[in-house]
């Protein structure tokens, strides 16, 4: 259940009715937006049965929230919401006006790999750094991610290049490590429903990256997104990566029209990731056009300065060169779209 | 800057990170306190024939403590959920004590 109060509320009043609804046994989340503040119910709604909420001074209306999930929402929330990522010397957010795209190696092979990927990205217009630590990996044969290694070389590229990095957390014994030296925590898609993961992800103060799983409704998305947000965190940015379908040409089938459908349903971020949809270098730059003619808010891509030679996902990794290539294209689909393609250059100029 | 105007830059960080621990330690404190206060008021609720839980009384130490944190200059949101942590510890404290 949601409430929206008058436009002339008063912190007094606002604090008598979220008082009324705690004493009742619920809990109350505020959203201050522009326009208006919503105040939203979180628990069981029939304790509020008997409560006279539409009489309380500075109610507006009263209104309830149908969806299995309340805080993700867009009913929950006055605005849309923008996930900042990193501190004070890197910094890159989510769902403003600007499309933002991190970019980086599946997985982090060393450190001068990842140097030389990380300048390309910069130089494209870039604003994060995405790098494989921990990978997940099918086969328990193929190579499984350089580990704490990796996460001290993203920290050291990230004080050298200024760009906020997000990597995987697969294992709940990982989080505290990888918050402190990655800006983003990044669910995979096969830990969509690890649902103590995501619980655990609930108490750590970074912005968490969630990736559809291959065969998750959009629903169960949100689903996901919601335990994060029930335990604590409310910066969360959803990913669509592409499902499991009965295609066999590309390696996943990109869900364009989960984008507008989940811009519908949450005030999220919304993001694709047009490497893993596809499977196919070839299909990035289409996929990306597609996600943001679609509304998304950001991209997030595989580059690897050598993918003949990657340790892992080579054959959708674009080259720097590439990547640069297709930057330039986004721009105008960025334009075309009403956005514009956030890039550090002109957040340094800014 | 200068040589010395780092060194008196780190030295009066290191004092603040002193200052910011011993308030830590304080708040420690007080927690330890308010949780055995916490236990004092279970046994008189038990007394009484009182439930442990009592939402009224927890809505009503939130609603106070919103207000304290806007006078004091400070976002009542994060104050909020800190609250209701120390709430909640306060209440498993309390229904864990012997009766």
């Amino acid at each position: 259940m949601i409430i929206i109060t008058r436009p002339n509320v008063t912190d007094a009043e606002i604090d008598h009715i979220r008082e009324r609804i705690e004493a009742a046994g619920m809990r109350t989340h505020l959203s201050r937006g522009v326009q208006r503040t919503i105040i939203g119910c979180i628990g069981d709604e029939a304790l509020l049965a008997e409560l006279p909420l539409r009489s309380l001074p500075g109610v507006e209306s009263v209104t309830p929230v149908l969806k299995p999930y309340k805080l993700a929402s867009r009913e929950f929330a006055a605005d849309r919401t923008v996930v900042r990522v990193g501190g004070r010397e890197a910094t890159a957010a989510f769902g403003g006006t600007a499309i933002t795209v991190a970019a980086g190696p599946c997985s982090v092979e060393g450190r001068d790999m990842l140097e030389r990927t990380a300048k390309a990205v910069l130089a494209a217009g870039g604003t994060v750094l995405r790098g494989g630590a921990f990978k997940p990996r099918t086969s328990p044969y193929a190579f499984q991610g350089l580990g704490r290694e990796a996460l001290a070389l993203l920290a050291e590229v990230r004080a050298s290049t200024g760009l906020p990095v997000v990597t995987e957390v697969m294992d709940t014994r990982h989080v505290d490590l990888i918050a402190e030296h990655a800006d983003m925590l990044q669910v995979g898609a096969r830990n969509m429903q690890n649902f103590s993961l995501l619980a655990e992800l609930g108490r750590v103060r970074r912005p968490v990256l969630l990736k559809r799983g291959i065969s998750a409704t959009v629903k169960e998305l949100l689903m996901a997104a919601e335990y994060i947000m029930s335990n604590g965190n409310s910066e969360v940015v959803l990913c669509e990566r592409g499902i499991r379908t009965y295609e066999t040409a590309t390696r996943n089938t990109l869900d364009v029209a989960a984008i507008p459908v989940l811009k519908r349903e949450t005030h999220l971020p919304v993001i694709v990731d047009p490497s893993h949809a596809g499977g196919d270098a070839a299909l990035v730059a289409p996929l990306s056009c597609a996600a943001i003619a679609a509304g998304a808010d950001g991209l997030i891509v595989e580059v690897h300065p050598d993918p003949e030679r990657a340790l892992s996902d080579g054959d959708q990794s674009l080259t720097p060169e590439a990547f640069a290539a297709m930057m330039r294209q986004l721009e105008g689909f960025a334009v075309a779209a009403g956005r514009s393609l956030s890039s550090a250059s002109a957040r340094a100029a800014a | 800057m200068s040589a010395d105007g780092t060194s008196d830059a780190a030295a009066e960080l290191a004092r603040c990170r002193e200052e910011i621990e011993r308030i830590d330690d304080e708040i420690v404190r007080l927690l330890a306190r308010r949780v055995a206060l916490g236990k004092r008021t279970a046994a008189l609720k038990r007394a009484a024939g009182l439930p442990i839980l009592d939402p009224t009384r927890e809505a009503a130490v939130i609603r106070r403590i919103t207000a304290a944190a806007r006078d004091a200059g400070i976002a009542p949101e994060p104050i909020r959920e800190v609250f209701w942590q120390i709430v909640g510890m306060s209440r498993h404290a309390q229904e864990e004590s012997a009766p």
